[in-house]
């Protein structure tokens, strides 16, 4: 019934470079001109030893961190462990934590992913690979210096900002600006007729983070207004930063496993504007009630409510587009944490506009629910599209796929089971704690107590979550570990020609007797 | 090389509507964020500029600062807060954490403000006036739980010396920790980074009347419980 | 609950014209006219035509109809590790 089309035989070839003869074959079989489908094998190419880097620092960092989150949880209801050294005390270890899973596991996983997706998306190689791989070495260094100091006991003292200036931010700083700079260079040098969304979110998020870094870091800052500065940019970086990748590449990987396209691309446009509008003005919601003036406070209320907007465009297109065609999950696990990424983003952003309202905020204000919602969104959306990601990308990268089945199934069950433990837990005992401290006849005591149930639930989740990232690193290791091997065989789907020559973009038109949507 | 060729003109017209739509993604991000940037962080700056230290609130001693930075360092803010809402809207007032809202005015020396997000321990910024006492807060950091069995705070020792009995000195500020939890044959005594953040933690107290250009009515409106414009406090 | 003070309502006014009015301008532009092409522009002839082992006979069969015959797809394909790599 079907004639597949036989692969191009593997021949050794030299490093980093394919054989004309491959090149011609192909070329020839798919009745295109070679240098089209050299630009593609480039393309892949060079971006491959970056984004492996930037995975294999991603995927350090995403242990370090488990254990730093680990180590903190388990301190809150076991309070006199390891007491005895500052460097281990909850206070920087917690900090420690949310600096290396946010400015390293999920930085680098996601920039990792768009400086692979980015040249194909513009249909040329990556620009300044070297440039942007030395880049991701100084922010990984960056990273570093940050969890160290703070361990130390150096600290900026804003929540998200930690990181000292003058030791952390210049590799930041310089090591984020080759990254740019790379991605940059790479749009400007695009061959591609039409910007897909992505490539919006993509370029977006590295226009705005700059932004963000230098509000946040801003020197002269001081009472509320440095309040002001900091929430800007914490829930900022949140959105124009982890979620403008992720959503990027969620926009992506959906309609290219499934092999349709996004439901509305025009709710496509609605989305990301409307995300830029409403979003950036959210950032006050973290003070409700606090010492700033009513008129912040109350726009960025609105603006939470209005995010509704964003959140409903880019759900409908994300869901709408998997609808009918949920047996995918079955079968792709870049599916399984992509889509169900997708549900947590919507989730946590319709709970983000919910707990805004002053009502709500009423309960939820300086309770474990804002850490379970945090988790919503940083680690059931942002790191499980980056899961998602780096299991698409890296037999495209390696030629090969992943060694074991059992592998995936096992990270994907303890870590799905892991962080609905921890949402569940934290959730109910942050609920508990607020209704606690609302009554003022409950003396405080009792709003600890009742957390505890919740914290040691949390614990267990933590536990199922390291043990998943354990597989996954262990995964990644015996996937990439023979770079000899793979740097002699091409990237994954190597051949495949570039879509805009006149016989592709005429194939990739539905015929007339074409029966409903494909 | 083959020119990518497309539905929606030719070659050259094709690129520049690329520029053109690219330069306008990015020029678009900029400026929204620029707008925003501008209406909740330089703003708000430049009006909370007038805002003048009240008479009542002295700024941080040398020492205080560094009990501050000791704060900080220690990242008692992930558990801490230090702000009062609207006694109308909730019951931080009603708790005995302060007497009144606080206000714009009461962190002008805070740099940076640490206002804090959870609750995990009580809210800070009367403590001062709460616990007065600088060996009860002497105690509570070398072990919570000497004073609170249920407290989930963590213990500090390592802000404190153990020494035998026969080598404390004249200066060293010993601290005698209370009950069964009280370390044998061993005396605690306080380093002087204890001591300063003692010393900033008796410092926290809000608990003067609103000052005068708050209660004046002037443009920064505090939050009330409908959202409405009123001022800070009594 | 709803907001009372001036700045807020003219802010949310700017914050709805605003946007509306960019893109009226950018349809006058002529931005949105092709949206279903940009759509399409992260697929290769590859990717309609590949198998994929979820769809229903009929969704197959409007796949070959439109795009010709399926391809098979490469181990690895969705991410995963079908290929027998059961280690």
């Amino acid at each position: 019934m079907s004639s597949p089309l036989t692969p191009p035989p593997e021949a050794p070839l030299r490093t980093g470079a394919l054989a004309d003869a491959e090149i011609d074959a192909v070329a020839a079989a798919r009745g295109l001109a070679p240098e089209d489908v050299a630009i593609r094998a480039r393309a892949d190419a060079s971006s491959r030893r970056t984004v492996l880097a930037l995975y294999a620092l991603a995927i350090v960092w995403l242990l370090i961190g488990t254990i730093f989150g680990d180590l903190a949880s388990f301190k809150l209801h076991w309070p006199d462990l390891l007491t005895q050294q500052a460097w281990l005390t909850f206070g920087r270890v917690r900090t420690a934590h949310l600096h290396a899973v946010n400015y390293g596991w999920a930085s680098l996983a996601l920039i990792g992913t768009c400086l692979w997706l980015l040249p194909r998306l513009v249909h040329t190689e990556l620009q300044g690979a070297r440039f942007a791989t030395f880049g991701a070495t100084l922010w990984a260094i960056g990273v570093a210096i940050g969890a160290v100091a703070v361990l130390a006991g150096y600290n900026d003292g804003m929540e998200w900002l930690e990181a000292p200036r003058y030791m952390a931010g210049p590799f930041l700083v310089v090591g984020g600006g080759l990254l740019g700079l790379s991605m940059f260079r790479t749009a400007a040098a695009r061959r591609a007729e039409h910007l897909y969304v992505s490539v919006w979110y993509i370029l977006g998020a590295f226009i705005w983070f700059p932004m963000l870094y230098v509000v946040g870091k801003w020197p002269t800052l001081s009472g509320v207004e440095s309040a002001a500065a900091n929430w800007f940019f914490a829930h900022n970086v949140l959105g124009f930063w982890l979620t403008a990748m992720s959503v990027g590449l969620a926009y992506y990987f959906i309609p290219k496993v499934l092999g349709r396209p996004i439901y509305s691309y025009a709710l496509s446009v609605v989305g990301f504007w409307s995300l830029a509008m409403f979003y950036s003005l959210n950032g006050m919601h973290h003070l409700v009630g606090g010492p700033l003036p009513t008129w912040m406070i109350t726009t960025s209320i609105v603006a939470s409510i209005f995010m509704f907007i964003p959140v409903v465009a880019t759900g409908i297109n994300l869901h709408m587009t998997v609808v009918g065609r949920f047996g995918a999950l079955r079968y792709s696990p870049t599916l399984r944490f992509v889509v169900l990424g997708a549900v947590a983003y919507t989730a946590v952003s319709l709970q983000g506009s919910f707990t805004a309202l002053r009502e709500v905020n009423r309960i939820t204000h300086f309770t474990h629910w804002t850490v379970a919602h945090s988790h919503v969104g940083g680690y059931a959306f942002v790191s499980f599209l980056a899961f998602g990601a780096i299991y698409y990308v890296v037999p495209r990268l390696v030629g090969h796929e992943w060694p074991s089945a059992r592998l995936i199934r096992w990270h994907f069950g303890l870590v799905l089971a892991g962080i609905t433990l921890y949402i569940a837990s934290l959730t109910w005992a942050g609920v508990a704690q607020g209704l606690a401290l609302l009554d003022p006849q409950l003396p405080f005591q009792v709003s600890v107590e009742r957390t505890l149930p919740g914290l040691y639930g949390r614990s267990l989740g933590g536990v199922l979550l390291t043990l998943g990232h354990l597989v996954f690193a262990y995964h990644f290791w015996i996937m990439v570990r023979r770079p000899a091997a793979w740097r002699a065989r091409p990237p994954f789907h190597e051949v495949q020609p570039i879509l805009y020559t006149a016989e592709a973009e005429a194939a990739s038109r539905p015929s007339a007797r074409e029966v409903g949507a494909a | 090389m083959t020119a990518p060729a497309s539905g929606d003109g030719g070659d050259r017209g094709g690129r520049v509507d690329v520029m053109a739509r690219g330069a306008l993604v990015g020029l678009g991000a900029f400026a929204i964020m620029a707008g925003a940037i501008t209406l909740l962080v330089i703003v708000p700056a430049t009006m909370l500029r007038q805002v003048k230290a009240p008479p009542d609130l002295p700024p941080y001693t040398a020492r205080q600062l560094e009990g501050r930075q000791v704060y900080i360092a220690n990242g008692c803010i992930y558990c801490h807060s230090q702000q009062i809402r609207d006694p109308a809207f909730t019951t931080d007032v009603d708790r005995g954490w302060g007497s009144r809202a606080t206000v714009p005015e009461d962190y002008v020396h805070d740099r940076p403000h640490l206002l804090g997000t959870m609750r995990t321990g009580p809210d800070l910024i009367n403590v001062g006036q709460r616990l007065p006492d600088m060996d009860w807060h002497l105690i509570h950091l070398y072990d919570p739980r000497a004073l609170a069995e249920w407290s989930i705070m963590p213990a500090y020792p390592y802000l404190f010396a153990r020494k035998r009995p026969q080598d404390v000195g004249p200066g060293d500020h010993v601290v005698k920790i209370p009950g069964p939890r009280a370390p044998a044959g061993v005396v605690v005594v306080a380093k002087p980074e204890a001591i300063a953040l003692a010393d900033y933690l008796m410092s926290l107290k809000r608990q003067y009347p609103v000052p005068d250009s708050a209660r004046a009515g002037h443009r920064m409106a505090m939050q009330r419980a409908d959202g409405g414009a009123g001022d800070g406090g009594r | 609950m709803l907001p009372t003070s001036l700045a807020v309502v003219l802010a949310t006014a700017a914050m709805t014209l605003v946007p509306v009015l960019v893109l009226a301008w950018g349809w006058r532009r002529g931005f949105f006219r092709d949206l279903d092409a940009q759509s399409r522009v992260i697929f290769e002839p590859r990717d309609w035509r590949v198998e994929r082992p979820w769809e229903s006979p009929a969704e197959r069969l409007t796949r070959e109809v439109a795009y010709g015959a399926p391809l098979a797809p490469r181990p690895g394909e969705w991410g995963g590790a079908e290929g027998g790599g059961e280690r």
